[in-house]
């Protein structure tokens, strides 16, 4: 156990501690809109709803905050693995693949829960945001928890194994995927059918999760079955997938 | 002693291309084997076989009787460097550690990979050659009893590749196998106890370098002469022979003959040169042999 904590410890360090895209890109550029559309673009809405604006704004921000944590992140950093031969080392050793998955994925749990406290810090005092350190607790654990199906996603794209195919399928995804489920802009402005389409993703179903449990409110069951089928679906795929591209890999040098 | 690598019938294609034929060797215990052979001839694939990274076509393979914590006793200096990022050389050295339950003491690997002085050092901004260390530290992190080496002194400065075979020498000394790759001929003849050459899809040759010498020629003569061609032609052993303007050079089996033929002419040689024949030259000499038998 020791030495998986160390192998988390150094492998934390080299991946979020020392790493400045990650806090440019996973926690500034949230915090950035956050404050944009929370604090300046916020003329027209009356002061008596701006509280509930700047709170729900608080909880997609937090959300699209480890949107680019678990995918981009996680496509990149295990892609940089693999073109560093870092990848090729782990596996040599007697370090069991499983285990070298499971300290990535807990290590950008620890990305998500970082980026998660630094963005309510904001709303706090930025915005004087107040709420028990229960509700607040329980909003980061579950979006923490929440983003494993995202945690996947950004596995199965690392494993395109090529730069600009990974960085094409990060764009692809991930700034559709934040649109369509309402955490830049109110779902309700956009097109019925792409509602339709919208409410289906693990983003929308998180954020409806988070929305509850801010305003005091039964969690809807649909959307908690909804992320669980999600991470059903893309841990099989990406399962099957590394078991393909290794029987490939051993047929093709 | 006991049988750490066995390979048998072994074959190997890429598509309808044949890379390995029919490849059948044993490798024992506490012996350095080296493997040669031109670009291209396929030691990388064998080596990357040998470590299960790629499949055979058919054909068996079984490293240290396939023990169950094989990959605890098997360390690798792949060909290629690892360069990771926000990473020091202390970092990765004990993280890789982590990964064996026996490794090497921390300040022992240091020693021998020659990185006391680079510890602090971040992993990639190391120039090639500290990186070649590191990749070695990497692969006897573990403290392993099979070591694959593929071209291990590739961007070492001269001092740095003595000071690496001497490390070498001493783990040999330790009971350690190592299987090695190199295209630094000269460095492999002083160390290894066995020369696999890997020629034609298979391995045309398989034994020590006396006895690749008594088969390519022990010595080298050459000499400056304005004699005449002929009068050398009939000397017995004579494995190759190259006469370019008034140079002379033979590859011979029997230096003492050669020298007792050429004698009564001496008066007529200058740059009179006797040598034992190198690996490298050995070599050559056999692929030239291999192409002319073709």
């Amino acid at each position: 156990m020791n030495r998986f904590i160390y192998q988390i410890n150094i492998n934390f360090k080299r991946i979020i501690l020392r790493n400045k895209r990650f806090f440019l890109f996973d926690m500034m550029l949230p915090i950035v809109f956050y404050l944009l559309y929370s604090k300046v673009l916020v003329t027209g809405i009356p002061q008596t709803d701006l509280k509930t604006w700047q709170m729900n704004y608080l909880i997609s921000m937090i959300i699209y905050s480890c949107l680019l944590g678990s995918i981009i992140t996680v496509a990149n950093t295990l892609l940089e693995d693999k073109t560093s031969h870092f990848d090729i080392l782990s596996q040599l050793t007697p370090l069991p693949r499983w285990q070298y998955y499971l300290s990535r994925i807990l290590i950008f749990l620890l990305l998500n829960l970082i980026s998660s406290i630094g963005i309510c810090l904001v709303g706090i005092f930025v915005n004087n945001l107040t709420l028990s350190i229960t509700t607040w607790s329980l909003i980061i654990l579950i979006t923490i928890i929440g983003t494993v199906p995202l945690i996947f996603i950004g596995i199965l794209i690392s494993l395109a194994n090529n730069p600009a195919t990974v960085n094409m399928l990060n764009n692809l995804l991930v700034f559709p995927l934040a649109m369509i489920s309402g955490l830049w802009w109110p779902i309700t402005m956009m097109p019925k059918w792409l509602q339709s389409i919208g409410k289906l993703t693990p983003t929308f179903e998180l954020s409806n999760i988070d929305q509850s449990i801010l305003h005091g409110k039964i969690i809807d069951n649909q959307y908690v079955l909804g992320i669980i089928l999600w991470l059903v679906a893309i841990g099989t795929t990406t399962l099957l997938i590394t078991k393909y591209q290794k029987y490939k890999e051993l047929d093709i040098e | 002693m006991s049988t750490i690598i066995n390979v048998e019938h072994l074959n190997k294609n890429y598509g309808q291309k044949e890379i390995l034929h029919d490849l059948n060797f044993k490798v024992d215990h506490d012996q350095i084997i080296a493997l040669i052979g031109e670009n291209g001839a396929g030691k990388t694939t064998l080596i990357n076989i040998l470590l299960n990274l790629i499949s055979t076509n058919s054909g068996t393979v079984s490293i240290l009787d396939n023990a169950k914590d094989l990959k605890e006793r098997i360390g690798v200096m792949m060909q290629s460097n690892i360069s990771i990022t926000r990473i020091t050389v202390k970092e990765i050295l004990k993280l890789t550690q982590s990964y064996y339950k026996n490794p090497l003491p921390y300040e022992k690997l240091i020693e021998l990979a020659n990185l006391k002085k680079l510890e602090n050092s971040k992993m990639n901004e190391l120039s090639g050659g500290q990186k070649r260390h590191l990749a070695f530290a990497l692969a006897i992190a573990g403290n392993p009893d099979l070591l694959f080496l593929d071209e291990p002194t590739a961007g070492m400065d001269s001092q740095s590749r003595t000071k690496f075979w001497q490390t070498i020498s001493t783990l040999k000394s330790q009971h350690k196998t190592i299987f090695v790759t190199s295209h630094y001929l000269e460095e492999l003849e002083t160390i290894a106890d066995r020369i696999m050459i890997l020629q034609n899809k298979s391995i045309d040759f398989d034994g020590s370098i006396a006895e690749l010498r008594s088969l390519e020629g022990e010595s080298m003569v050459e000499f400056d002469s304005e004699l005449l061609p002929d009068l050398f032609k009939s000397i017995p052993d004579i494995i190759d022979f190259k006469n370019i303007g008034n140079h002379y050079r033979f590859t011979t089996k029997n230096a003492e003959s050669l020298m007792e033929k050429i004698t009564p002419y001496l008066n007529a040689i200058s740059n009179l040169k006797v040598q034992q024949n190198s690996l490298d030259s050995l070599f050559v000499n056999f692929n030239k042999g291999d192409a002319n038998h073709e």
